[in-house]
């Protein structure tokens, strides 16, 4: 092999001549190789530092979602990483042979040198010396484990969902009726086959407690709930889907259905809001509305139905 | 690997035929020297500060439009605080583990930009930027520059006292450009500063452009040093110009780099955990109108409001344009050292008549041109540096700042050239000394060792 010369080329002086055998430009000639001995000691070594890392990162998963102090979370990282890192290095060195190789460079400002880059190599890359395969196992598992503990700051991206949360709406007892200026409605200010888009007071354009006031044309039939229909003819449906949650924006009045724009599903408003089509499986809750002492118009609680789609 | 393993990468490679292809990349030999892991430091910190600015986005708001504040830091309970320091008051101090990733982003920042400095060093005074790796040097210099941008802006972001006086400066430096000045000022900032476009804009700068540019310019840069393969350092025994010696990608350099991420990120945690960086909490909230005493940007920005503080107040009104002290500070200096760097490469080949292929790594004071030009760009931009503190250094030694600042002005005109020319001057007299023992001894081989490098100077 003519890669080594006697004198000395180190001063950078130009470049010399070009070597007249060996391979090709860019294919690896090894010009050592070691197998490193078999230790017990190295064994232990990977293990612990695996086994280190893998608790450290578990740690710091849960204080952080503890929230507890940051030097303990901190530490944790910091202590973990340097036990993956020394558990790598020990493993590598342990189970790889020490090789140091030359390659052949290309020669660039020279134009007869022809492109040896795209050439396929006959040396494949270095391969393991086969012993103790848990090793791998268990420097994997740890890697497994610690970077599942990094994964802990999710639970810190919102907070926990309260028991009940998204049942609740705004609407309460004696919460009027207003419409999205905020004015309480009256009775009469919806006129026959009307319909009006309001809101809770208090509470305007809170989503999920919006609601959808109509005047019936005629009586309104089962399973709309007949204590809740004011002066024979007011319903309050709440306006959010219940198939995914679009608002059921359009009143169809020659059949007096609303009816959803999202997907097209048709909830028949005299008879509960029952879906007459549709994805959409149950039926619009209905409000419990009424009158109070001034003569406008109030709830009487909140919704008794999941208001909304439904939610796992 | 296991069968399951072995049977899906046969399957890709069916499809792909990569496996030749493959074996010759981990096969790429790495020549081992401590200096060659810079880069790599930088690179690391590049990959850290993405994990990193990434989880910082979900909770940051790229506003600057005023909010109440409640959290649980009592110093601003209930106050109205500009929107995009209200969520890095409330990530630092409600969310579980925020301070502490924002102190894992800024140290890498910090480190990213190091590593990225001593690496350009490196590659400056040993010679690697020579054919055919210049262009390689070049795209280096145009990703420093886009690191020193990302790390000022990320520095702003906060919208905290300093970096909102940060940004008034950048403004007016801005403005200071002769003709063109105020337009391309408002164009950056959206109007007269401050306007409430300066952070959004400045954020989607932060988060996407110029990390789509690093990230994409640090993949060509890789591309050419894996084309090109690394220089590497003298070795007896090794013709280093028609072969390269090292360990292969495969497993040792792979073993190394792993090895390197996992350290890197777990002292950058050490210092995380312990170290009260980055807290803006108590630099307070930017008000138009006011600032702190000690303003003072980071680091990697001392040498140029070093220039600031050190240039002698002028203003030159000619028809139609004002060139000011600020322009010229701000600008024109900067300008001068990077047009320096960027020129450097064809310099030395002109000066020493050099051509084709440069492999072997050397001692910048074999090159006397270098040598002497390396070390006076480097002393000048240290001293531009320090006077970046110079009310700083008033302070704690009672020495008035006018004479702070009068020295640091003699040192960084005179020292740099003066030094540097002496420096170039005894390389070359080490040169010939070197060159008349070998003579004495009358070995052939002395021509070729000394006799490109000697010639001149
Ligand atoms: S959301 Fe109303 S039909 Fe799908």
């Amino acid at each position: 092999m003519s890669t080594t010369r006697d004198d000395e080329s180190e001063a950078g002086v130009g470049p010399s001549s070009r070597p007249t055998s060996g391979s090709p430009a860019g294919e690896l000639q090894i010009v050592s190789s070691e197998d490193p001995p078999p230790s017990q000691i190295n064994d232990a070594l990977v293990l612990g530092l695996s086994i280190v890392a893998a608790v450290s990162g578990i740690v710091f998963g849960v204080a952080i979602t503890l929230d507890a102090p940051m030097l303990l979370y901190g530490s944790a990282l910091a202590i973990g990483l340097f036990a993956l890192g020394y558990a790598v290095r020990r493993y590598f060195t342990d189970r790889f042979p020490l090789v140091e190789a030359v390659e052949p460079r290309l020669r660039f400002t020279d134009p007869d040198i022809e492109d040896d880059d795209a050439a396929p190599t006959s040396i494949p890359a270095i391969q393991p010396v086969p012993r103790r395969p848990f090793l791998q196992w268990a420097l994997l598992g740890s890697a497994g484990a610690f970077l599942l503990g990094l994964l802990a700051p999710i639970s810190t991206l919102g907070p926990r969902p309260r028991a009940g949360q998204i049942r609740q709406t705004a609407w309460r007892e004696g919460t009027r009726v207003v419409n999205t200026e905020g004015r309480p409605i009256r009775p009469d200010d919806i006129a026959a086959g009307g319909v009006a888009y309001v809101w809770p007071e208090g509470a305007v354009g809170n989503e999920k407690s919006s609601v959808v006031l109509l005047s019936l044309g005629r009586p309104a039939l089962e399973p709309t709930i007949l204590d809740w229909v004011v002066e024979d003819r007011l319903v309050a449906y709440s306006k959010v889907c219940t198939h995914a949650g679009c608002p059921v924006a359009l009143y169809r009045q020659q059949d007096e259905a609303l009816f959803c724009p999202c997907h097209q599903s048709t909830f028949d408003t005299v008879r509960g809001a029952v879906p007459t089509f549709g994805p959409a499986a149950r039926a619009l809750p209905q409000l419990p509305l009424g009158v109070d002492r001034d003569g406008y118009l109030v709830a009487l609680g909140d919704f008794e139905e999941l208001v909304g789609p439904a939610y796992g | 690997m296991t069968p399951l393993f072995a049977l899906l990468f046969d399957s890709i490679d069916d499809r792909l035929r990569l496996r030749g292809a493959a074996d010759k990349a981990v096969n790429k030999v790495f020549p081992h020297h401590w200096s060659f892991l810079l880069g790599e430091v930088a690179l690391v910190s590049l990959g850290i500060l993405v994990l990193t600015g990434t989880y910082l986005t979900f909770f940051y708001r790229g506003s600057s439009e005023l909010v109440t504040y409640n959290g649980s830091l009592e110093l601003y309970n209930g106050r109205m605080l500009p929107a995009a320091y209200e969520s890095v008051m409330r990530l630092s101090y409600d969310v579980p583990g925020g301070l502490l990733f924002r102190r894992l982003h800024r140290g890498a920042s910090h480190l990213f930009i190091a590593a990225t400095v001593l690496h350009m060093l490196r590659i400056l005074f040993t010679g690697a930027f020579r054919t055919p790796r210049e262009f390689n040097y070049l795209i280096g210099i145009v990703l420093f520059t886009l690191a020193l941008a990302e790390g000022f802006i990320g520095y702003s972001l906060p919208y905290d006292s300093l970096a909102g006086t940060g940004l008034r400066i950048a403004y007016s430096t801005a403005l200071a450009v002769p003709l063109v000045g105020p337009q391309v000022a408002y164009w950056v900032f959206g109007g007269e500063f401050p306007t409430g476009d300066v952070i959004p804009r400045f954020y989607v700068l932060h988060v996407m452009l110029l990390p789509a540019l690093l990230l994409g310019i640090t993949g060509v840069h890789l591309f050419f040093l894996v084309r090109q393969r690394h220089t590497q350092f003298p070795r007896r025994g090794i013709d280093g110009h028609n072969f390269i010696l090292g360990k292969p990608l495969w497993p040792a350099q792979f073993a190394e780099t792993v090895t390197l991420s996992l350290w890197m990120f777990g002292l950058l945690a050490v210092a995380a955990t312990v170290v009260p960086w980055s807290d803006v909490a108590l630099s307070g909230p930017y008000v138009p109108g006011e600032v702190g005493n000690n303003a003072q940007p980071d680091w990697f920005m001392f040498w140029l409001d070093g220039m600031l503080r050190m240039l002698p107040a002028f203003e030159i009104d000619l028809p139609g344009v004002t060139i000011s002290a600020l322009f010229v500070a701000g600008l024109v200096l900067p300008g001068l050292v990077f047009g320096a760097l960027i020129i450097y490469p064809w310099l030395e080949k002109r000066w020493y008549r050099l051509d084709g292929d440069w492999h072997v790594l050397q001692n910048p004071l074999d090159i006397p041109l270098r040598a002497g030009f390396g070390l006076g760009t480097f002393l000048a931009v240290l001293l531009m540096s320090a006077a970046a503190t110079s009310d700083q250094l008033s302070r704690i030694t009672g020495i008035p700042i006018e004479t702070v600042l009068w020295f640091f002005r003699i040192t960084t005109l005179f020292l740099p050239p003066l030094l540097g020319f002496a420096l170039a001057r005894w390389s070359r007299r080490r040169l010939d000394r070197r060159d008349l023992e070998v003579a004495r001894r009358e070995s052939t081989e002395s021509q070729e060792l000394h006799g490109v490098v000697a010639e001149r100077v």
